[in-house]
């Protein structure tokens, strides 16, 4: 299944200046004409073979139904939309998600108060479709944009709309959320076009890194060039502003990464 | 690069009646192995996961590194409970010694003995001195670049220069020095400042917990088991031990083991070393129903807390590059009579990649949708630094077993972690002192992620046998020929990363072996007395090599 074609003009970013939408691009950020890509022919096959697998070759899918898939979908593009990417640029979330769930393949470990990854997510879309259709009165996938936006905040804050509860006391609902929001961003941010976007190194072996203070740019990296954008808050509320920031730091969850 | 010739290596028949079998071939086994090896005896290592070829399997890549580490289910619980996988636990040849950042400072000499001075957790049944020649040996083997002067537990230097700055160690030092706090910059990391023998130097590429491909960072695959092998041990792959098989006498007989089509094999040993680490280890000797007549197997597991405080700069810092570990303060290490806690934390750079990244933005932010695209945008802003706590061991964090089954048809383990009153005030002060340096560095938004870091614990060793699993050489109490040889055995586990500690260990118990000759494997005789120590078992030009030449 193509990554989401189900774009709308009033789903883009907006330049907070004058309030119009930013267009699409190929490659947002701040890094304009950073290509991790570029850089292959100084990376080890084994990598680069990696890489090109995950850019050129999408999984099929085959853990989702196609009712399951098309909800799902749109669940990702909420968790991290990409509607300023143009189509030909957006990175398969759902695609790699589902070969995860059809392969089987776990972080090692499962919270005890938790179910399986698959069933988790089973689980989840069905205390969406309960959600949607107590508060709205029409399926989830019938909600405007914002709703549907609001309704999945909910879960974020854990603050859920009514008509899941039976769900919510089956699996805690900050874990749920957590699981299909980690694994949007793992498979998000392994692609080498989010490594252009936020202007990070990509593999680097056997070259390595020369220039490793003051975050300096290597020859072959590019300067950072910032520029305002956001969303239009009547259609999107997936945008944490500082005082949501600052309540959720009052009570944080335990991270689940590696780093030390 | 160098790789490793497995052609010519030994292979053992099942029915041949080995001297040692080693099941775990990681930090601790594959120094273990390669020591008795070395001295003579017929050693096997038993691996669940591959021997790699570190050119053709590992990638430089953060998803695609996944195989190494242990991903089989585990299944997790308590008021905190601990994630695994990618966090601690590794599998294949090198074990967790392959993915660990290579932060190897040692333990103090108050750590040994916290009991006596604070009144909390146990004290050791051996001292920092009976420790000190197998850190010095280990730094040498690995081996480990830092400072000329670490002035912190017992002071000392390394022998290889340290390490240029990263943007996150630049960070601490700036940190730290405008608030009077020590810091030491570019050590001490097991990862080579120059090249040594067939090993090339670091690259800075910032990948070292992927696996280090350029063959820069220590892992036992590199630094010990090659020896191993050269002299006559194997390494037997992809083979998943589930029994320790208990025969005539109160005597262990071997292990069953499924290979990697899971046929199940039955290897014969006339003694049985565990190194499968701290849910592992307690996983097969609780599926083996041996060594807990203490009732302390599984228990007394501990992690550090590992809260990373992130800081964004104005200014660009590319924490991507440089090895994550590359600078530390010790400063907070010790109990300090004026905190209302006892014993202490250490503050790390840490440098995650950007999948890792986001879920830090996730957890310590709360970020979500657009949220997330925005933060991630800012990835080249931040420094990450971590803080490497004690957490002390109690009897009701442990590992058993649950009712559910992996691919073998073995029980999986479970694993249940709280924080205890002394643990929840350490961690909180930890973190404030760690947000104040990371301020006072220059940063002008904070965030912090709660998580833990390291395994060690569950299957102690003591002098009692009626509280420990081990007695001070990895020997289990109830069964003379079994020994555990890992980090389960650590009693308390200090503020410093255990790797160095557990391949000291596994070298101090290599050394008591060789000393008990073939006694092991036909007398209940327990003798106690400290081996002498044999720097001539280090692999081949490791031991008094670097400038200064220390030990």
């Amino acid at each position: 299944m193509a990554p989401n074609d189900n774009s709308s003009r009033e789903r883009l970013p907006i330049d907070p200046a004058t309030m119009r939408p930013l267009p699409a691009t190929a490659h947002p950020g701040y890094y304009p004409g950073f290509s991790t890509l570029g850089q292959q022919d100084f990376w080890d096959a084994a990598t680069r073979e990696v890489v090109r697998q995950r850019v050129e070759e999408t999984p099929p899918i085959r853990f989702f139904n196609d009712e399951e898939a098309r909800f799902m979908g749109i669940v990702c593009d909420h968790l991290l939309p990409q509607d300023d990417r143009d189509l030909a640029h957006r990175i398969p979330i759902l695609s790699f998600i589902d070969e995860r769930l059809f392969l089987g393949k776990t972080p090692g470990y499962r919270f005890e108060s938790m179910p399986p990854d698959g069933d988790a997510y089973r689980l989840g879309m069905q205390a969406i479709e309960q959600m949607a259709q107590r508060n709205f009165d029409r399926n989830f996938l019938a909600l405007t944009w914002r709703e549907q936006d609001d309704l999945l905040k909910s879960i974020h804050d854990a603050k859920p709309l009514p008509g899941a509860e039976e769900i919510w006391e089956r699996m805690p609902i900050q874990r749920y959320f957590a699981l299909v929001l980690q694994d949007c961003a793992e498979m998000y941010y392994a692609h080498p076009w989010a490594w252009d976007e936020i202007g990070f190194g990509g593999p680097a072996y056997p070259r390595g890194y020369m220039r490793l203070e003051r975050g300096e740019a290597e020859p072959w990296e590019v300067a950072e060039r910032r520029y305002e954008w956001s969303v239009r808050p009547d259609v999107w509320v997936s945008d944490p502003k500082e005082e949501d920031i600052a309540a959720h730091q009052e009570h944080p969850p335990a991270g689940q990464g590696g780093t030390h | 690069m160098q790789r490793l010739d497995v052609s010519s290596m030994q292979r053992y028949s099942p029915n041949d009646e080995i001297d040692y079998l080693v099941v775990g071939v990681g930090a601790a086994g594959g120094v273990i192995l390669q020591r008795l090896a070395r001295a003579g005896f017929r050693v096997a290592g038993l691996e669940a996961g591959p021997f790699w070829d570190t050119e053709r399997d590992w990638v430089s890549d953060e998803k695609g590194s996944h195989q190494l580490y242990w991903e089989d289910m585990r299944i997790t619980s308590g008021s905190h409970p601990l994630t695994f996988g990618a966090n601690n636990s590794g599998k294949g040849v090198g074990g967790g010694s392959v993915h660990w950042a290579a932060f190897t400072p040692r333990f103090h000499p108050s750590d040994f003995e916290i009991y006596t001075r604070d009144g909390v957790g146990v004290d050791w049944p051996m001292s920092y001195w009976d420790l000190k020649p197998y850190y010095e040996l280990l730094e040498l083997e690995m081996p480990v670049a830092g400072p000329a002067w670490y002035p912190w537990g017992h002071p000392h230097g390394y022998a290889y220069g340290p390490h240029p700055m990263g943007g996150v160690g630049n960070a601490l030092i700036k940190g730290c020095t405008s608030l009077g706090i020590g810091v030491s910059i570019g050590g001490p990391v097991a990862i080579l400042s120059g090249s040594r023998n067939d090993r090339p130097h670091c690259i800075y590429r910032g990948f070292c917990i992927q696996g280090c491909k350029v063959g820069a960072k220590a892992s036992t695959l590199i630094t010990h088991v090659p020896d191993a092998l050269h002299n006559g041990a194997e390494v037997r792959d992809r083979s998943m031990a589930h029994r320790v098989h208990l025969g005539k006498n109160n005597r262990v007989t071997g292990v069953s083991y499924f290979d990697r089509e899971r046929n199940e094999h039955f290897q014969k040993a006339k003694a049985v070393i565990i190194s499968g680490y701290a849910i592992e280890t307690p996983r097969l000797l609780l599926n083996s129903g041996l060594a807990n007549s203490s009732g302390t197997v599984g228990r007394y597991l501990m992690a550090q807390a590992g809260n990373v405080v992130l800081g964004r700069f104005d200014e660009l810092v590319r924490q991507y590059k440089a090895p994550p570990a590359h600078a530390l303060t010790e400063e907070f290490y010790e109990t300090d009579p004026t905190r209302d806690f006892a014993r202490g934390f250490a503050i790390q750079t840490v440098g995650p990649l950007p999948i890792s990244f986001a879920k830090q933005m996730m957890a310590a932010r709360g970020e979500w949708g657009w949220g997330m695209r925005r933060a991630m945008m800012d990835y080249n802003h931040w420094a990450s630094l971590g803080v490497l706590g004690e957490i002390l061991p109690w009897a009701d964090n442990r590992v058993t077993l649950s009712d559910e089954r992996d691919q073998f048809g073995i029980p999986i383990p479970h694993i249940h972690f709280d924080l205890y009153d002394n643990d929840k005030k350490l961690i909180e002060f930890a973190k404030n002192k760690t947000e104040e340096i990371m301020r006072a560095a220059g940063a002008n938004e904070i965030a912090q992620e709660a998580r833990f870091a390291h395994l060690v614990g569950a299957a102690r060793m003591g002098s009692d046998p009626g509280t420990s699993v081990v007695d001070k050489f990895g020997r289990t109490h109830d069964i003379a020929n079994l020994f555990v040889c890992d980090g389960s055995i650590l009693p308390t586990q200090g503020s410093a990363n255990p790797g160095l500690t557990i391949q000291a260990l596994a070298a101090r118990t290599a050394d008591y072996l060789i000393s008990q000759g073939t006694s092991v494997f036909h007398s209940d005789q327990r003798d106690l007395t400290d081996p002498p120590v044999r720097r001539e078992l280090s692999p081949p030009g490791t031991h008094g090599k670097g400038v200064p030449r220390l030990a």
